[in-house]
């Protein structure tokens, strides 16, 4: 009895020791999402990437250790209107045959809250880099995350507009950027 | 059908040709009206509500030069009804001159409002009523000075529906002079037909 106590006992610690360990999570894109929302002359739209990828290196009890990169096909932006879908990848907009991906490198997490945290990193859209910290929300089940969050970004800080399109006059500055993220846990 | 000879001139125009310049006539309405809505009210209505009237102008404008090139071939290749044997010469000439100016302007407007949109600045693809993507023109989407190119086609093409605007108006007071004071019968053989 006592022995199969203090057996039940070390499992814990060890499997605790486990868990405290930074796992390596990899996003599984077709059940994330990556969506954004803008406004055009102030009726909102909004759409989504439908090709991304990345890894996340996360330890809950060590956020600040964490780091994640994420890879998004700028091309695969879709709003559902042909028009916008025509315009996107065009050089007035993300430029995609210049600049074909995005990249979100995050180099640190910071615990915020009860299972809020922030990750801190670098964020580069047509090439242009700029800092961004990104709120989420994390839940652990298993071998599977999901991180929920969103972020405000200015599209013009990434030259995200240009000629007629670079002031605010027919479609706003400021996109929210949501993430809905499900990743799979692919080393301990 | 076998009552006339064959290359004689019919009484009404083809039922094809009467569909076509009622449809046309419909899109080209429709063009004045939503054209001037969007230049001249953009205030009262709203940029968003501007801007859906803009690709609508585009989509219906498309329409119509479609329309027009296939009333334009039907117009070769099938005859026109005949004037009126006692109808002055004059009249014959200027009957005859304001209707080639109209197959003129309904292809030239739109062409040059197509130059226009190929043209713009915006750089914004041109999709048919919000379903069908439709190309640019060539050479005007590359040009260096597109802003000032797009200028100058936008100036002709507002003159250029002034002048059609004017056109139409001088069309509608020969249909009430035949039609109201003359009562020739005319306008009939541009009517749908009644079955006989």
């Amino acid at each position: 009895m006592m022995l199969r106590s203090l057996g039940f006992a070390s499992a814990l610690l060890i499997g605790g020791a486990v868990s405290a360990h930074a796992a390596t999570w990899t996003i599984d894109a077709p059940k994330s999402h990556l969506g954004f929302t803008g406004s055009q002359s102030g009726t909102p739209f909004s759409g989504e990437f439908g090709k991304f990828s990345g890894t996340i290196v996360f330890d809950p009890a060590n956020p600040t250790a964490g780091h994640a990169d994420v890879t998004i096909a700028i091309a695969s932006a879709k709003t559902g209107d042909q028009q916008k879908d025509g315009a996107m990848p065009g050089s007035d907009w993300f430029a995609a045959d210049k600049f074909p991906t995005a990249e979100f490198k995050a180099t640190s997490f910071k615990t915020t809250g009860q299972g809020a945290y922030e990750a801190d990193g670098t964020l580069t859209i047509r090439g242009i880099s700029k800092a961004v910290a990104l709120p989420f929300t994390l839940t652990i089940s298993g071998d599977r995350a999901t991180a929920k969050g969103k972020v405000q970004l200015v599209r013009t800080d990434y030259g995200v507009g240009q000629g007629a399109w670079s002031s605010a006059q027919y479609v706003a500055l400021d996109v929210t950027v949501t993430v809905d993220i499900v990743a799979d846990k692919t080393a301990p | 059908m076998s009552a006339m000879g064959r290359g004689a001139s019919p009484e009404r125009y083809t039922a094809v040709a009467i569909l076509l310049h009622w449809l046309i006539a419909l899109g080209i309405l429709a063009l004045i009206v939503i054209g001037l809505m969007m230049t001249q009210l953009q205030a009262t209505i709203g940029p968003m509500e501007t801007f859906k009237l803009f690709q609508l102008h585009k989509s219906i404008g498309i329409t119509v030069l479609l329309l027009a090139v296939i009333r334009i071939l039907w117009r070769f290749t099938h005859k026109p009804p005949v004037l009126p044997a006692d109808m002055p010469a004059v009249e014959r000439g200027a009957a005859h001159g304001l209707h080639w100016l109209l197959y003129i302007l309904m292809l030239g407007l739109p062409l040059t409002g197509w130059a226009v949109v190929s043209s713009s600045p915006f750089n914004l693809p041109t999709v048919l009523y919000s379903l069908i993507p439709w190309p640019d023109l060539p050479v005007l989407p590359h040009l260096a000075n597109k802003a000032a190119v797009s200028h100058v086609l936008a100036w002709v093409h507002a003159y250029g529906a002034w002048i059609l605007i004017g056109l139409l108006i001088i069309h509608f007071a020969a249909v009430f002079r035949h039609h109201i004071i003359k009562r020739d019968g005319i306008l009939l053989r541009m009517m749908p037909s009644r079955r006989r």
